[in-house]
């Protein structure tokens, strides 16, 4: 056989060991992940968590604190996500009125003038 | 002859050529193969699951629980999340995860929070070992999604069958709200002090403040906030936290120096002048006990 051909076989079988190396064996362990990496389903349970919170506290500066742990994006587009998956995979009732009226006071908290925003 | 003697000789000053190409050619391969999934291609932190969060992140994330679980009372929810997180013991999670809160003073003061929801896995644990061997209380669900977290999935109830459990830990459902039978305190009846006792022979450590705070009819009562304060300082710390002991039972390492007053922030009577208690041993020696105080309602 060639001799640039065994070459290439070669490489090729360290390179499939390797990928089962690195993606079987020893792939990135899933430790020491952020809230933001969640699946889509627990980001919206992770909502309906703080909007069973707000419920009782109605406390908007709590509830953005907790929402800016899932995302960077504005709290209440979380929240509206949240609602329209939730909607989507069929919460109850109860729950998506909680989640839609955090979403309803975030919108006011945002609007508030005396609250600075970047 | 000739040409043959003189290619041997060539072969005596040359290196020899073996198989070391292919040699290479392997390492390389498993070197690129390597690059491809650990750098090119890695596996992606997506999607993932609430036991995968950094330790930080959990105790975040059991905080929010025991808060839900705080307004909406609903305890199947709640123990379900909890289930999420993978803990070995969650009582224990939960019950380590407020004492670490409590030695730094609890700036969220959700120390309670937690002790609150201890006590209710607690009761609930509690609950199921008392039932008949033959019933047990399973989660059931008429729709479900798979492979979907769902906390609330139409037409689901919590139904009390006959049978094995099911388990499923991955569809989660709206249980109809059970009755929590967590003991309160009556309301409006002040707490009393029923005994206050020297403890010196007690298998915990010494220089401990003990208090047991139950109920008229002598439940003990988690979750209980106690007051106490000395010369120039003030903490508080809950029952509860303690679940091993009593959940009624919560306890304060004493500086033997110092005077303490204590009092439950429900109301109740103040108990003063307390100071580290002193036990003789039978060699005429002293060593430092305990003082254990245990609080009513009439």
């Amino acid at each position: 056989m060639n001799r640039w051909l065994k070459f290439f076989l070669v490489v090729l079988l360290g390179l499939a060991l390797g990928l089962v190396y690195g993606w079987v064996i020893s792939p990135v362990e899933y430790l020491d992940t952020t809230p933001s990496t969640l699946r889509y389903d627990y980001r919206t349970d992770y909502v309906l968590m703080v909007a069973e919170i707000f419920d009782s506290s109605q406390d908007a500066d709590q509830a953005v604190r907790q929402l800016a742990q899932l995302s960077s994006d504005p709290p209440v587009e979380i929240v509206i996500q949240s609602l329209a998956y939730g909607s989507q995979i069929g919460y109850a009732s109860e729950d998506l009125v909680l989640i839609q009226n955090l979403a309803t006071s975030l919108q006011t908290w945002q609007s508030n003038p005396g609250v600075l925003t970047p | 002859m000739t040409q043959v003697r003189r290619r041997n000789k060539g072969d005596d000053n040359l290196p020899r050529k073996g198989n070391w190409y292919l040699l290479t050619g392997l390492v390389m391969g498993i070197l690129f193969g390597l690059i491809v999934s650990w750098v090119i291609s890695p596996v992606k932190y997506v999607d993932t699951v609430p036991s995968s969060l950094r330790s930080d992140f959990k105790n975040e994330f059991r905080s929010q629980i025991a808060s839900a679980y705080y307004s909406t009372n609903n305890f199947a929810r709640a123990k379900a999340r909890l289930d999420l997180l993978g803990d070995p013991d969650p009582i224990q999670a939960l019950t380590i995860q407020a004492q670490n809160l409590l030695d730094i003073g609890d700036p969220t003061n959700t120390a309670y929070l937690l002790a609150f929801l201890t006590s209710a896995l607690k009761q609930n644990s509690g609950e199921s070992q008392v039932l008949p061997s033959s019933t047990s209380l399973s989660l059931t669900t008429s729709t479900a999604t798979e492979n979907t977290f769902t906390a609330s999935p139409t037409g689901t109830t919590l139904t009390t069958t006959s049978g094995t459990p099911s388990k499923q830990p991955d569809i989660i459902n709206t249980p109809t709200l059970r009755p929590s039978s967590t003991p309160s305190p009556t309301p409006g009846s002040p707490f009393i002090l029923k005994s206050n006792q020297i403890i010196c022979d007690s298998p915990l450590k010494s220089l401990l403040l003990q208090v047991e705070v139950t109920n008229s009819a002598n439940q003990p009562i988690p979750g209980t906030e106690i007051i106490i304060t000395w010369s120039g300082g003030e903490e508080h710390f809950f029952t509860g936290l303690k679940p091993e002991i009593s959940d009624g039972y919560a306890d304060y390492l004493m500086t033997p120096e110092l005077v303490y007053s204590i009092q439950l922030a429900k109301g109740g009577a103040a108990v003063s002048n307390l100071t580290a208690a002193s036990c003789s041993t039978e060699t005429g020696g002293a060593n430092w006990g305990s003082i254990k105080l245990v609080f009513q309602q009439p």
